[in-house]
């Protein structure tokens, strides 16, 4: 899904902290399938997803400014703005689910609602996660699209906390060569 | 770092729970710092990101059409306030304190919810300051009627010394038309031998018979005795009855109207007094000058 640039990189990113419009549009067009994938995984609701996307895209366009080229792509700052946006949303809105369910009283069980949604490559990425193990994908998941740290995952996979760094470089060699194939 | 521990670096892990977002500030500041120092470090780093995003890649979908017409509007229109409207909350500009000057006085727009906010904290603040009154009042109240009893208190005594004084008045007036009265015949008893000294003044109208003594100068009676005035006629001793030293003898004291009388005689007797005079107790005598 490598879009057909006609930015370079360093174009975009001028672009970008000189507000040029046409640079908005142009992110969006070609990234916001990928920020609003990120979003969705994260939080699991479309409603609450839109509004992510759109907090998203609006940080992109006024901390431009912060960006560093030195630390990373500008994809890789993109990524990283969506999946903490997400995040944050997901855990304060969680944290009022939370009272309302107390609110209710203890009989209620909240079932997390799942969203169908079919991904631009479904089959790229039925693919891909058909042949990683379950708890490569776990990790993985938890990690990058629920924000757990070390010691969550240990507990979560009853795995020793100082194996679970070896874990995950396991799980990416994994992923590495599995979408070498794709 | 050498060359080796590079190596090892790469191969601990660090740095795809870097680039997943597994590890901590400090940890995160570390690879960074090693990123700028060793090229190995950030390929690895930089070849690590490149497969989490080509597996996020794989998670891509199209997002509902509307929302790229939204977010161009709010980017046109960010630095007008109806741009600012259009953010979600957590990204508008904090509002100004004032409203921009226009042409003319215009109030400033202000939302129901905002409304609202002013009427509860308008409420709050009302209902403050009455706490604040009624307490400040109530405290005064207390104040006032603690005064105004006392007041009341201090007309009540005012009035009874004003009643008492009256009543002396009244007295004293009464006394001074008596000793006015050139009716009555002043006499002076006076004592002789071991009452000498001793003294007390009759004052006597032959014609209405009443009586009155000034007992100035009479010690004290023992306990159970009395001082009792007699009229004397032709030698015969006329009871007029007993009467009081002391505190009482500043003012002239009535006694037993006395009919006819040539001299008068105090003796001491009985508390009540006696029938025949105790003549062993003479005390004071006196002839009434005609």
């Amino acid at each position: 899904m490598r879009p057909s640039l006609t930015y370079t990189e360093a174009e975009l990113v001028q672009g970008l902290k000189a507000r040029d419009e046409k640079v908005f549009s142009y992110l969006y067009d070609h990234y916001s399938p990928a920020l609003y994938g990120v979003a969705l995984k994260i939080v699991n609701d479309e409603n609450m997803a839109i509004d992510a996307l759109q907090e998203i895209f609006l940080k992109i366009w006024r901390s431009a400014e912060r960006y560093d080229a030195d630390k990373g792509r500008l994809f890789t700052w993109m990524l990283n703005i969506a999946r903490n946006t997400a995040i944050d949303m997901l855990r304060s809105r969680a944290h009022k689910l939370d009272q309302k369910i107390r609110e209710l009283g203890d009989g209620t069980v909240f079932l997390e609602k799942l969203t169908v949604q079919q991904s631009i490559d479904h089959l790229g990425l039925s693919k891909v996660l058909d042949q990683l193990n379950k708890e490569q994908r776990v990790i993985i998941d938890l990690a990058y699209y629920r924000g757990c740290t070390q010691d969550e995952i240990a507990k979560l996979l009853d795995i020793p906390l100082g194996t679970v760094k070896t874990r995950m470089r396991n799980a990416i060699i994994q992923l590495r060569n599995i979408l070498k194939q794709v | 770092m050498n060359k080796v521990d590079v190596q090892r670096y790469i191969s601990s892990g660090i740095i795809e729970s870097y680039v997943v977002g597994l590890v901590s500030a400090t940890e995160a500041r570390e690879v960074e710092n090693a990123m700028a120092e060793f090229p190995e470090i950030k390929a690895a780093v930089e070849a690590c990101r490149q497969d989490m995003e080509r597996y996020v890649q794989l998670h891509s979908i199209p997002p509902p059409k509307g929302i790229r017409k939204r977010l161009l509007e709010v980017i046109e229109n960010e630095d007008s306030l109806e741009g600012e409207a259009l953010l979600p909350e957590e990204l508008r500009e904090p509002e100004p304190d004032e409203a921009p000057a226009g042409p003319g006085f215009s109030w400033p727009a202000i939302s129901p919810e905002r409304m609202l906010q002013f009427a509860l904290a308008l409420a709050i603040v009302l209902l403050g300051i009455s706490l604040f009154l009624n307490f400040r009042y109530a405290s005064r109240y207390k104040i006032y009627k603690q005064k105004y009893d006392e007041l009341v208190t201090v007309h009540q005594q005012a009035t009874a010394d004003n009643q008492l004084i009256q009543a002396k008045l009244q007295q004293a007036q009464g006394e001074l038309t008596l000793l006015k009265n050139p009716a009555f015949t002043w006499t002076r008893l006076n004592g002789s031998g071991k009452h000498a000294g001793q003294f007390i003044t009759v004052c006597w109208n032959p014609a209405s018979h009443e009586a009155f003594v000034l007992a100035q100068g009479l010690p004290e009676p023992a306990a159970g005795q009395q001082y009792q005035l007699w009229a004397l006629v032709n030698g015969k001793a006329v009871d007029a009855g007993v009467f009081e030293t002391g505190q009482l003898s500043s003012s002239p004291q009535k006694v037993k109207a006395i009919a006819a009388a040539q001299m008068f005689m105090v003796t001491l007797e009985k508390k009540g007094g006696n029938d025949t005079p105790s003549w062993n107790q003479v005390f004071l005598s006196g002839r009434i000058s005609s």
